[in-house]
């Protein structure tokens, strides 16, 4: 067996362990990253950054503990972007299990924000300044519903509460009160959103996507049924860098602190795919 | 390292699924059922709570909604299926879903994926102000031809359709190109959330 037939055949364990090397020493000396913020990720954080005060957003936390690392750094990022400028904030999910995950979000991000807080103004007040809907089955009916009324659809909220005594739900009644719905999700709960809600009600939606569906959401964004889209790790550490940068929000920024690592893992990884084809190029010329 | 019980069982839990990257073992078939069971347990704890109690046990009991006992029964036919003799009764409650489900599907699908994503391909005037904004529409709208031209199967690609489907052919290698670049990225961010929680919340040797 000649080099080039040695290289065809590396040890896949062999791969993974080099893998786990470049993606665990980046963690204990991180390079500091300042990532540029693509237009899709701007796009969305301009439009969210001028929703009109009687207007709410709408974050439909459509993911699981499977994509979290992806996905949780972009809600904490949302929330602590209309958080900062006063924007009210519906929380919502289509599946169960995104129901811990949108808890421990808000429950995070309401006490950054009340930690630095000196009066009940500048508090994030559950009812007031945001509303937590839980979960309701089935997505169909959410859909729709929700553009006749929100209180129908969820008539208690998550901790029980009936939704129709709550202030923030007297002003914001249905889709015509929500400015933009966005849904972060790894799978197409987003697509319902463009198919059902948009083309019945004409609401706006935005879309937080794992990488692996980043790629079928482009038609949209390019037709504009998508406003703007964040799209994997990477979109998320976008989306803190504009947190940060415009609204003078320092707070941990997990989809920043990865880059480092997913970077040297591209690295490891486009060398692979190189190695293999140049070997596999020689190996079909010595055949011929 | 962190002694709390529940960082103590994920992390063991995230080391028996890691531990199938070297070879299928007990360890790993373990966690695999037991994250299929919670799941599931989990699901079938909130339907009742939050969905069956509510909209339908609540009400009832109380003599209220008392048509909610016939949708009911047509629910529970499901569970026909575990009976040979009258399983062909599940064919009721799958026809109200899929005729309920196809009915709100099909006009708002033609709508959102169909006709707004032909419009998205039309070329506009006001699309050419910027050059490359106008550049890039053109791309489309040939990436779609192309493809759309690939996808001909009623007559033999020769002619003028030869050219126009190995264009499309190169469109569709590109899109697969940024899928699966896309999907490297997702699998390694997923692999680094993991890496993260083990040093981080477990281990404690980064901050």
């Amino acid at each position: 067996m000649n080099f080039w037939e040695k290289l065809q055949k590396i040890d896949r364990r062999i791969i993974y362990f080099l893998l786990l090397l470049v993606i665990i020493i980046p963690q204990f000396r991180p390079i500091k990253f300042k990532p540029k913020a693509m237009p899709p990720v701007e796009r969305l954080f301009r439009y969210i950054d001028n929703i009109p005060e009687d207007k709410a957003l709408l974050i439909s936390v459509d993911y699981s503990p499977d994509t979290e690392p992806e996905l949780h750094p972009m809600t904490y990022s949302l929330l602590r972007h209309a958080f900062a400028r006063r924007v009210k904030v519906g929380v919502l999910t289509l599946g169960i299990l995104g129901l811990g995950l949108a808890e421990d979000a808000l429950k995070t991000v309401v006490k950054e924000f009340q930690g630095k807080a000196k009066t009940s103004l500048d508090s994030i007040i559950y009812g007031r300044d945001y509303v937590f809907l839980g979960w309701q089955t089935p997505p169909l009916v959410v859909l729709l519903g929700m553009g006749e009324s929100i209180t129908k659809v969820f008539p208690v909220d998550y901790y029980g509460n009936k939704t129709d005594t709550i202030p923030f739900l007297q002003k914001i009644r249905n889709y015509r009160d929500v400015s933009i719905v966005v849904s972060i999700a790894g799978s197409a709960v987003p697509f319902w959103y463009v198919t059902y809600a948009q083309t019945t009600f004409g609401v706006r939606v935005g879309a937080g996507s794992t990488a692996v569906q980043a790629a079928d959401f482009y038609p949209y964004l390019n037709s504009g049924q998508v406003t703007g889209l964040i799209a994997g790790m990477k979109g998320a550490a976008e989306y803190e860098e504009l947190v940060e940068r415009e609204l003078n929000v320092k707070e941990r920024r997990k989809a920043t602190e990865a880059m480092t690592s997913q970077t040297f893992a591209h690295i490891v990884i486009i060398l692979f795919i190189i190695i293999g084809n140049i070997s596999f190029f020689f190996l079909r010329k010595k055949k011929r | 390292m962190n002694t709390d019980f529940w960082v103590l069982v994920s992390a063991a839990l995230t080391l028996g699924i890691f531990s199938f990257l070297y070879k299928d073992n007990p360890f790993y078939r373990f966690c695999e059922h037991l994250f299929v069971g919670v799941t599931n347990g989990y699901a079938i704890t909130f339907y009742w709570h939050r969905i069956l109690v509510p909209s339908l046990i609540n009400p009832v009991s109380k003599g209220e909604r008392l048509w909610l006992i016939a949708v009911a029964f047509i629910g529970a036919l499901y569970f026909t299926r575990f009976i040979p003799r009258i399983s062909f009764l599940v064919r009721i409650p799958i026809a109200v879903v899929m005729g309920y489900g196809a009915g709100a599907a099909i006009p708002r699908v033609i709508e959102a994926q169909i006709v707004e994503q032909m419009k998205a391909t039309i070329l506009l005037r006001s699309q050419f102000i910027n050059p490359w904004t106008g550049f890039s529409f053109v791309l489309i709208l040939i990436g779609v031809v192309a493809t759309i031209t690939y996808f001909f199967f009623s007559t033999e690609r020769k002619g003028f359709l030869k050219p126009i489907s190995y264009l499309g052919i190169i469109f569709i290698m590109l899109g697969f190109g940024a899928s699966f670049g896309y999907t490297v990225m997702a699998r390694v961010s997923l692999l680094i959330g993991r890496l993260t929680f083990l040093l981080r919340d477990f281990l404690g040797v980064i901050h």
